[in-house]
C-alpha cells in the first residue's frame, strides 16, 4: 500500500506547511479589498498609514462584494475576516443576518464628520459609507455623436448598438437600470416602464454586458459610445487611454455606497473599529479622490480642484445624491432580476 | 489477504475522501433546497419547474451540451485516429496544440474568442466581407459563440481520452480487416470504432458533465442574455443571495445530467463486458 | 498502414487536421499578439509592439508568488489524483465490489455540480469543523474534482484490456502485490497519463473553488488574473497567459527527450 502511505505522508506535509497563522493574533487584521488599482490605492490612503499608526499587521484577500459576502456568510461559524467592505449594498443582508457588529458612535471619532447618510445604520450593523460611486452617462468622447446630458438620451436611438447597458446582477447596472426606470415614470413599485425601455433598447441592437471588464472591451473592441456606469470606472478607462468621459444625467445621479463593516464573531474588534475610523477619516477618503475620483463622504475632506470637478464635492453637491431605498432593493433584488432576465432572454 | 479485501483497499481511499469532503458537504449544501423559513419546503423546486423562463433555461443547458458533446465526438475521434497514425515528431505537436488551450486561464482564453467573435472581430468581420452576414452581425452573445468556446475546451478531454484506448488497438486486426477486403472506411468502422467505443463514451461522459455544469465561459461568450442553469446559479449564490434556490437548481441540475446520462452509462456497461 | 490509404481521404485528413488545428489556436494567438501591445488596455489587433508587460508579469511579487502556489498545488493534486483515481478504477474494473455501478457514478459526481456550490459547500463545513481554510482545504477540493477524469481515463483504457493477464501472472507465482504493480498498473499507464495530465491543468486552471477556498497569502494563479480583471485590466494578464502557452510548449518537448511522448500520451 504504497500509494496510500505516500498520499499520506504528503498530506502530513502540507497540513504543516499550512498550518493557519493564530499566533499575533491581536495585531493582525484580515480584509477584502478589490484588486488592481483599487488594492493599490487603499493601500497608500488607509492601509499603510494604519499599519504605522498602530503597529499592526493587514492581511489582505482581492475580494469583489459578492464574493466576499458568500465567504462571509459560508463561513459564519468561523469567519476570517476582521473587517469587510462591500459596495453592492451587501451591508444590509449581511447584517439583518447578525454577520456584522453593530457600530458603537464614540468608537469612531472620525464619525461626527461624516455626512449623516453615511452613518445613518451603523448601530444596526451596517458599517459607515466610506466612498460613493456616482452613476451616470460614461460616454466615448471622439465617436460619439452627441454629447448625452440627460437619462432620457439613453433612449436617443442615435446610439442603437453603440449602447451598452450592464445587467442589474451588478450593482452599478442595477442602479442605472433604476434611473432609467425613473426617468421613464416607473418607480420602486413598478419596474415595468424600465423594463419597457430595455427591451426597446435591446431591440436596437443594444450590448448588455455583465462586469466592469466587458465595458471596457465594449469600447476597445466594439465601437461603445455611451454605457450608463460609475464616474469612477470612467476614470479607470480614461487613465487607460481610452475616451472616456463622465457625465451626471441632469434627472439625478444614483449614489452606491461602499462601506466599510465590522465583522462580528472576531476577537480584536477593537483594533478593527480603529481601522474602519482610518477609512472614514477626511484625509484618506481626500486621497481615495485624488487617486481613484470615488466621492467623499467627510464633510471635512478638502480636494484639489481637478479631482473636485470629477466627483460630487461638498455638502450640497453630495445632496444632489440620489439613493433608492436600500431595504425596498434588497427586498426586491431577486424578483427584479428575475424579471430583468426574463426581459433580455433571447 | 482476499480478492474482495484488496480491492476494498484500492477503492477505499477513493470512497472516504469522496464520502468526507464531497458527499458531506455537497448534502449539506443541497439540504438547503428543501429548507424552508418553516421546515420542510418544496417551494424552491415548485418556483423553478412551475417557471417557463427556467424550464427554457434548463432545456437549454441540456440541448447545448449535448450538442457541444457530439460535435466534440464527430471532431475528437477522427482527430486521435490521425494522431495515433502519424509520425512521433507530427504526434508530438498535434498533442501539444491540443493541450495549449488547457494551459491558458480560461477568463483569458475566453478573451480571446470574445475578441473574435465580437461585431468588430474577425470572422464577423471575414463573413460580412463575403456578402454572409448583414453589418452589425456578431457571434459573440450567441448559443454559436458558447458552443465553440466549449468545443475548444472540452476537446482535448475528448480526443485525449480516444486517442488512451485507440493506442492500444492492435495494428494486426486492422490489418486482417485490409487483407481480408474491407476498404479503409470499412476498417475504420468495423475495427477501430468500435473498440474505440470505450474512449469515447469516457470522453462524452466528460463532455456532456463538464458543458453542462461549467460556468466561466457560457457566462463570458453568452453573455446576461443567454443563460445556462450553472450561470443562473452562480447568480442565485452571489447576487440575489438565494442559497435555497441555488441549491435547488443543483439538484435539478444533477438529476438533468443523471437523467440524460443513463442510456450511456447502460452503453458503457455493454462496451466493458 | 497509413500507405493504404486512399488519397482524397489522406488530403481531407490533413485539411482536418489544419482546420482543428486553426481553431484551436485562433483564441490562443489573440492573446500573445494582445500582450506585447503597447496599449494600456486589452487590444487586438496590438497596437505597436512592447514587452513591458512581460517585464511587469516577472517583476511582480504578486503573480510570481501566485503562480508558485498553483503549480505546487496543481502537482500535489496531481498525485493525489492519479493515486486514488488509478487504484479506484483498477478495483471498479474487476468488477468484484458490491454495487460497481454506483461506485462508479459516485466517482464520476463531483463533475456534475456547479463548482459553486460544492465551494460553498466545502467552505461551509470546514468553517464549522476546522475554522480557517489552508492550503490543505485547496487541495482536498481540487484533488476531489480531478481524480474523476484519472478514473475515467484509466478505465477507458483498462476496458480493452486482456483479463487474462492478471490470471496468467497470478498461475506463474506472482504475488498480489507483484501482480497489481507488474501486470496492471503497466496496462492502465497511458490511462493514468492522460488522466494526471487533466489532474494537473484541471487543479491550474481552477477558480472557483480557489476563489471562495481563500485566505489572505492563499491566491492561487487564476484567482489573481481574476483580481486584476475588475480594476486593472491591463495587458499583462495576456502576457501571463503566453508565458504559460510558452512554458508548456517546453515541458511538452522536455517530457518528449526525456520519457518520450510515446509513453506520456499512446502506447
Amino acid at each position: 500500500m504504497k500509494p496510500l502511505l505516500k498520499a499520506i505522508l504528503l498530506s502530513v506535509l502540507l497540513v504543516e506547511g499550512g498550518a493557519p497563522i493564530a499566533l499575533a493574533q491581536d495585531k493582525t487584521l484580515t480584509i477584502n479589498s478589490f484588486g488592481g488599482a483599487y488594492e493599490e490605492a487603499h493601500r497608500k490612503c488607509v492601509i499603510t498609514p494604519f499599519e504605522k499608526d498602530t503597529g499592526a499587521t493587514v492581511k489582505i484577500v482581492t475580494a469583489y462584494s459578492a464574493d466576499a459576502f458568500a465567504q462571509l456568510r459560508a463561513q459564519k461559524t468561523a469567519p476570517q475576516y476582521d473587517v469587510i467592505h462591500f459596495s453592492g449594498g451587501q451591508e444590509i443582508v449581511a447584517a439583518k443576518e447578525g454577520l456584522l457588529s453593530p457600530i458603537d458612535a464614540t468608537k469612531l471619532p472620525n464619525a461626527a464628520d461624516l455626512y449623516d447618510f453615511a452613518k445613518a445604520n451603523i448601530t444596526k450593523g451596517e458599517g459607515p459609507a466610506y466612498s460613493i460611486a456616482a452613476i451616470g452617462l460614461l460616454y466615448n468622447s471622439q465617436k460619439s455623436p452627441k454629447v448625452p446630458a440627460n437619462w432620457k438620451d439613453v433612449l436617443d436611438p442615435a446610439f442603437g448598438d453603440h449602447l451598452v447597458l450592464t445587467d442589474i446582477s451588478n450593482g452599478y447596472g442595477m442602479l442605472a437600470f433604476l434611473m432609467l426606470n425613473q426617468v421613464q415614470g416607473g418607480d420602486l413599485n413598478n419596474i415595468q416602464p424600465g423594463l419597457d425601455a430595455v427591451k426597446r433598447l435591446l431591440a436596437n441592437g443594444a450590448v448588455v454586458v455583465s462586469k466592469s471588464p466587458e465595458i471596457q472591451q465594449q469600447f476597445t473592441q466594439n465601437e461603445a459610445w455611451l454605457a450608463p456606469y460609475a464616474s469612477d470606472y470612467a476614470y479607470t478607462l480614461r487613465k487607460a487611454g481610452l475616451p472616456a468621459k463622465f457625465v451626471q444625467g441632469a434627472e439625478g445621479t444614483p449614489a452606491s455606497y461602499i462601506t466599510v463593516n465590522l465583522v462580528a464573531g472576531r476577537p480584536n474588534q477593537d483594533l478593527a473599529l480603529k481601522f474602519i475610523d482610518k477609512s472614514i477619516s477626511a484625509d484618506a477618503q481626500a486621497c481615495f479622490a485624488e487617486a481613484l475620483r470615488y466621492t467623499p463622504t467627510n464633510s471635512k475632506t478638502k480636494l484639489s480642484d481637478e479631482a473636485a470637478a470629477d466627483v460630487a464635492y461638498g455638502a450640497n453637491a453630495v445632496k444632489g445624491l440620489l439613493r433608492f431605498d436600500p431595504i425596498t432593493v434588497e427586498a426586491n433584488r431577486a424578483a427584479w432580476v428575475k424579471a430583468w432576465s426574463q426581459t433580455i432572454a433571447k | 489477504m482476499t480478492d474482495r479485501t484488496e480491492n476494498m483497499l484500492l477503492v477505499g481511499p477513493g470512497l472516504l475522501l469522496l464520502a468526507l469532503a464531497f458527499l458531506l458537504p455537497i448534502f449539506q449544501m443541497l439540504s438547503l433546497s428543501v429548507t424552508g423559513p418553516s421546515g420542510l419546503t418544496l417551494l424552491n423546486f415548485v418556483n423553478f419547474l412551475g417557471d417557463p423562463f427556467y424550464l427554457g433555461v434548463l432545456w437549454r443547458t441540456i440541448r447545448l451540451s449535448l450538442l457541444i458533446t457530439v460535435i466534440c465526438a464527430l471532431i475528437g475521434f477522427p482527430l486521435a485516429y490521425i494522431i495515433s497514425k502519424v509520425g512521433s515528431t507530427m504526434r508530438l505537436w498535434l498533442i501539444a496544440i491540443l493541450i495549449l488551450p488547457l494551459m491558458t486561464s480560461v477568463v483569458v482564453r475566453t478573451f480571446g474568442w470574445m475578441v473574435l467573435l465580437s461585431r468588430s472581430g474577425l470572422i464577423p468581420q471575414v463573413l460580412q466581407g463575403l456578402g454572409l452576414a448583414h453589418r452589425g452581425f456578431a457571434l459573440i452573445q450567441t448559443e454559436t459563440a458558447i458552443v465553440i468556446g466549449m468545443v475548444q475546451v472540452l476537446l482535448p478531454f475528448m480526443t485525449l481520452s480516444v486517442l488512451g484506448v485507440i493506442a492500444r488497438i492492435d495494428p494486426v486486426l486492422e490489418e486482417a480487416a485490409r487483407t481480408m477486403g474491407c476498404s479503409f472506411l470499412q476498417t475504420v468502422r468495423t475495427v477501430v470504432l468500435p473498440l474505440s467505443l470505450p474512449g469515447i463514451i469516457a470522453g462524452s461522459l466528460l463532455a456532456f458533465t463538464l458543458s453542462a455544469s461549467s460556468f466561466v465561459t457560457p457566462n463570458l461568450l453568452g453573455g446576461a442574455r443567454i443563460q445556462v442553469l450553472a450561470t443562473s446559479i452562480y447568480n442565485s449564490v452571489t447576487q440575489t443571495l438565494d442559497w435555497p434556490f441555488a441549491s435547488a437548481q443543483a439538484v435539478i441540475l444533477f438529476a438533468g445530467i443523471i437523467l440524460t446520462l443513463i442510456p450511456y452509462v447502460r452503453l458503457m456497461g455493454d462496451g466493458r463486458g | 498502414m497509413v500507405k493504404a490509404v486512399p488519397l482524397p481521404l489522406r488530403i481531407l485528413a490533413r485539411v482536418f487536421v489544419a482546420v482543428t488545428v486553426l481553431g484551436l489556436l485562433a483564441p490562443l494567438i489573440v492573446v500573445v499578439a494582445a500582450s506585447v501591445s503597447e496599449n494600456q488596455y486589452i487590444s487586438f489587433p496590438p497596437q505597436g509592439f512592447s514587452l513591458i508587460w512581460y517585464r511587469k508579469v516577472l517583476s511582480s511579487d504578486d503573480y510570481m508568488s501566485a503562480a508558485a502556489l498553483s503549480f505546487g498545488l496543481a502537482l500535489a493534486v496531481t498525485v493525489a489524483a492519479t493515486l486514488i483515481g488509478g487504484a479506484a478504477a483498477i478495483a471498479i474494473h474487476r468488477r468484484k465490489l458490491p454495487y460497481p455501478q454506483l461506485i462508479g457514478a459516485v466517482f464520476i459526481s463531483p463533475l456534475m455540480l456547479p463548482t459553486i456550490i460544492y465551494a460553498i459547500g466545502m467552505l461551509m463545513l470546514w468553517s464549522s469543523m476546522f475554522g480557517v481554510v489552508t492550503v490543505f482545504t485547496l487541495w482536498i477540493s481540487h484533488t476531489i474534482i480531478a481524480t474523476p477524469y484519472v478514473v475515467r481515463t484509466t478505465l477507458a483504457v483498462l476496458s480493452d484490456s486482456d483479463p487474462f493477464l492478471e490470471e496468467a501472472a497470478r498461475t506463474m507465482g506472482a504475488n498480489r502485490l507483484q501482480r497489481l504493480m507488474l501486470v496492471v498498473v503497466p496496462q492502465c499507464l497511458p490511462g493514468l497519463a492522460a488522466g494526471a495530465f487533466f489532474a494537473f491543468n484541471l487543479s491550474f486552471d481552477e477558480a472557483v473553488l480557489s476563489l471562495f477556498l481563500r485566505k489572505p497569502d492563499l491566491t492561487t494563479l487564476p484567482v489573481e488574473i481574476y483580481s486584476k480583471l475588475e480594476f486593472s485590466p491591463d495587458p499583462s494578464v495576456a502576457a501571463v497567459s503566453s508565458i504559460m502557452i510558452a512554458l508548456t510548449v517546453v515541458l511538452i518537448i522536455v517530457i518528449d527527450r526525456v520519457v518520450g511522448i510515446k509513453k506520456f500520451a499512446s502506447t
